[in-house]
């Protein structure tokens, strides 16, 4: 199976166009740059220079307030480092152009120095709770962040009940989150398979291939900007499930080549767990389903075996019984004798023959019969039942009543000629020799009726239901069958769209009634 | 003469009994087991009718068809698994005669072969006598007359033209598409509702009960048939 050809891109909706801005990966420095020890400098110069125009009118001591204020918007700014930095720098410039004497280091007044340990101390004090409040705040937008790209992935998985899908999702909110192409690769048979990943898009060469491999046999990250392979195209993701590894994630670069950052490759750790997980668990959800789907239809077989066999043993053991007879002890047995082992013959391998259709029949329903629909005269279909049905019918009254300007249905014949062929073949084996049956279909409220009527003995009450579902056998005794056909029945009209149920009659007997719905039916052209 | 039939059927079981049945109703036989050697023995042989089994062991039983209908019109009646109504219709529409569907009551079988045979007999009744009798019904082509039960009935000319082309192929299957080419022309094979109409309508004319046929029966998913012995 070619998984990639065969799973169409998902529009992304705007819903998840929204999500993406505001999921958007913000690239963060961990460490200080020059840039900020640039701007520390330049906010401290900056200060020295409002300093300078107001040392005219302030004592020097109120000047180191100036300073102060400096520190503080460097370290709402900049790193802790640098606003440390600027902290002493501050100091040194506040000693060199405010104390008196200006433009040296030298102090006038020992005073000075409490002055300058009490700004440095502030100045620090400020560098490090500033800093720290940045920083937490940094870690809440990115715990944010994080947490809604986290959550988007997850509803994404949720949803999915097919590994294949959730791979596919999962890839495509990665994409979206880390700004550059994600590919997954499933296995087959214990390898990882190129016929299995989510999209083509990553150039797979030999080499490429041991390493998503290696990464799958080992479990461990590899590939570019990791130590091991880092001459590879792609980061290699492992996906790590509970009991096993399920795949392998792979990240290529972003366009510039840049790799991930260290809170990025924290946040593709994560996701690669939540994938693993979920693919996991569809995996077992998979497993689970295909061994109750295993045990569903071990159990049906095992009864359709116990039915079946009884029935189709029965009828050859009277032929094989009558055919030795015939053969072995043929000029012992009187012509009536033989006549009737002949009868019997041929008799029970019409019903051996009649079985085995009813189960083909079955079985090709159960799989997904298409219906060949198509304008009928019901007249048409009850005669041709009636017609196959002539030597079961003989010796029977059968009232056929169908209005002549009976709508035509919209069926298929074979099929829904073999419905009625059913009913009229039970009615005839439920009902005594010469008893009258009658068929009868009538227009009704959007449907068009077809009744089976018979005068046997009918069924036990609570029947009703029973009588459809398949291998159930009615009550009545004598009467031999797979218990098949009703339910052969039920499946035709279903497949119409239409229902069967089966009435008690009054004054004794069965009904079967089928309703055909009116969608399934389509008004005689009167021109014709 | 005896007729010679030739049956093509890979199954030795049924190929038994259709010796032993052929033979007692005064046939002579000859039997092929694969597609290949049936079309050889259909040439070499000409026999009077061909029996020919759909699932053979080397290709499609319908190949013989079409091989034996491009150079005769030797009656050919299909031996088919029931349910198959695709493949019934297939063979009937490459020139198939008729068809048994398996499992068949040997009085079924000897009746298509009779009257394929008759049909394939050098005087077609149709020139000799131009009135045709089945049940009450008399059919009068030269005079386009219908007269059932002593009365004379009025038919469309849809609807005689239908009854005299089921007449021409009486005792045979006709498909749905045969059937509507034949009468209403090679456009039309695929409105077979309309068939199925006018088929409802002939029997309201001339079946004593049109629910229950006696001559114009129905092959579900097939075609008719115009049963009658002529």
């Amino acid at each position: 199976m070619e998984y990639v050809a065969s799973h169409a891109e998902p529009t992304p909706t705007d819903e998840t166009a929204v999500e993406l801005a505001e999921a958007e990966p913000q690239p963060r420095a961990v460490s200080a740059s020059w840039r900020e020890y640039a701007l520390a400098v330049a906010i401290v110069a900056l200060a020295t220079l409002v300093a300078l125009l107001l040392r005219p009118y302030l004592a020097a001591t109120n000047l180191a307030m100036v300073y102060l204020l400096g520190v503080v918007a460097v370290a709402t700014r900049c790193s802790r480092s640098a606003s440390v930095m600027a902290s002493f720098l501050s100091v040194a410039a506040f000693d060199f152009f405010c104390v008196p004497p200006y433009l040296t280091f030298q102090v006038s007044e020992y005073e000075y120095l409490i002055t300058f340990a009490g700004m440095l101390a502030v100045a620090l004090v400020i560098s490090a709770q500033t800093s720290r409040i940045r920083a937490q705040a940094a870690s809440a937008v990115d715990r944010e962040s994080r947490t809604k790209a986290l959550y988007r992935l997850s509803r994404r998985l949720a949803a999915q009940t097919r590994v294949f899908d959730a791979a596919l999702a999962a890839a495509e909110v990665a994409e979206q989150v880390f700004g550059s192409h994600v590919t997954i690769f499933l296995p087959e048979d214990g390898r990882i398979s190129f016929r299995k990943r989510t999209s083509n898009q990553l150039l797979i060469s030999t080499a490429e291939e041991e390493i998503a491999q290696a990464v799958f046999d080992h479990g461990r990250k590899a590939g570019k900007g990791m130590e091991r392979f880092p001459a590879a195209a792609a980061t290699y993701v492992p996906l790590k499930g509970v009991s096993r590894i399920v795949g392998v994630m792979a990240i290529l670069p972003g366009p510039h080549g840049e790799t991930l950052k260290a809170d990025q490759q924290h946040l593709l750790d994560l996701f690669a767990n939540q994938t693993a997980l979920a693919i996991e668990r569809t995996l077992s959800q998979n497993a689970a389903d295909d061994a109750r789907m295993q045990m569903e239809t071990e159990e049906m077989r095992s009864s359709l075996l116990s039915a079946v066999s009884h029935d189709l043993r029965t009828p050859l053991a009277s032929i094989t019984g009558a055919a030795t007879t015939l053969r072995s002890q043929s000029d012992k047995l009187p012509p009536a004798v033989r006549d009737e082992l002949l009868d019997s013959i041929s008799e029970e391998a019409l019903r051996l023959s009649r079985l085995v259709g009813n189960l083909l029949d079955m079985t090709r329903l159960e799989s997904g019969v298409e219906l060949r629909v198509d304008l009928y005269p019901l007249e048409e279909i009850v005669g041709a039942a009636l017609q196959r049905l002539e030597p079961q019918l003989a010796g029977r009254e059968t009232s056929v009543s169908l209005p002549e300007d009976l709508p035509l249905v919209k069926v298929d014949d074979v099929l829904l000629g073999q419905v009625l062929g059913n009913l009229i073949e039970n009615a005839t084996k439920y009902s005594p020799p010469g008893s009258a049956i009658e068929i009868a279909a009538e227009a009704v409220a959007g449907a068009v009726q077809l009744e089976v009527r018979d005068r046997g003995p009918g069924f036990a009450a609570g029947e009703e239901k029973r009588l459809f579902e398949k291998f159930y056998r009615g009550k009545s005794e004598g009467v031999r069958g797979a218990g098949l056909g009703l339910a052969i029945c039920r499946a035709i009209v279903v497949a119409h769209r239409g229902s069967i149920e089966a009435l008690h009659r009054p004054g004794g007997g069965a009904i079967f009634r089928i309703r055909l719905p009116l969608d399934a039916l389509m008004k005689v052209d009167a021109r014709l | 003469m005896k007729p010679l039939v030739l049956v093509i059927e890979d199954d030795p079981q049924i190929r038994r009994f259709l010796r032993a049945t052929l033979a007692a109703e005064d046939y002579q036989f000859h039997e092929a087991v694969t597609a290949a050697e049936g079309s050889a023995q259909a040439a070499a042989r000409q026999p009077d009718l061909v029996l020919l089994d759909l699932g053979l062991p080397d290709r499609d039983g319908l190949d013989v068809i079409r091989e034996i209908r491009s150079w005769s019109q030797m009656p050919i009646v299909v031996l088919s698994a029931r349910g198959q109504e695709k493949d019934k219709i297939a063979a009937l529409d490459l020139g198939a005669d008729d068809y048994v569907a398996k499992p068949f009551a040997v009085g079924e079988l000897l009746a298509r072969i009779r009257a394929a045979l008759r049909r394939a007999a050098p005087l077609a009744p149709d020139g000799t006598d131009p009135v045709i009798r089945f049940g009450n019904v008399e059919a009068d082509f030269e005079k386009r007359q219908i007269i059932v039960g002593g009365q004379e009935v009025h038919l469309t000319p849809n609807e005689y033209k239908l009854l005299q082309v089921l007449i021409k192929h009486a005792g045979r299957v006709v498909t749905q598409r045969q059937l509507l080419n034949e009468v209403w022309g090679p456009q039309h094979t695929e409105q077979s509702q309309y068939l199925r109409v006018y088929v409802a309508q002939l029997r309201r004319k001339l079946e004593q009960d049109p629910a229950r046929p006696r001559y114009l029966q129905t092959e579900p998913g097939v075609g008719y048939r115009l049963s009658f012995d002529r």
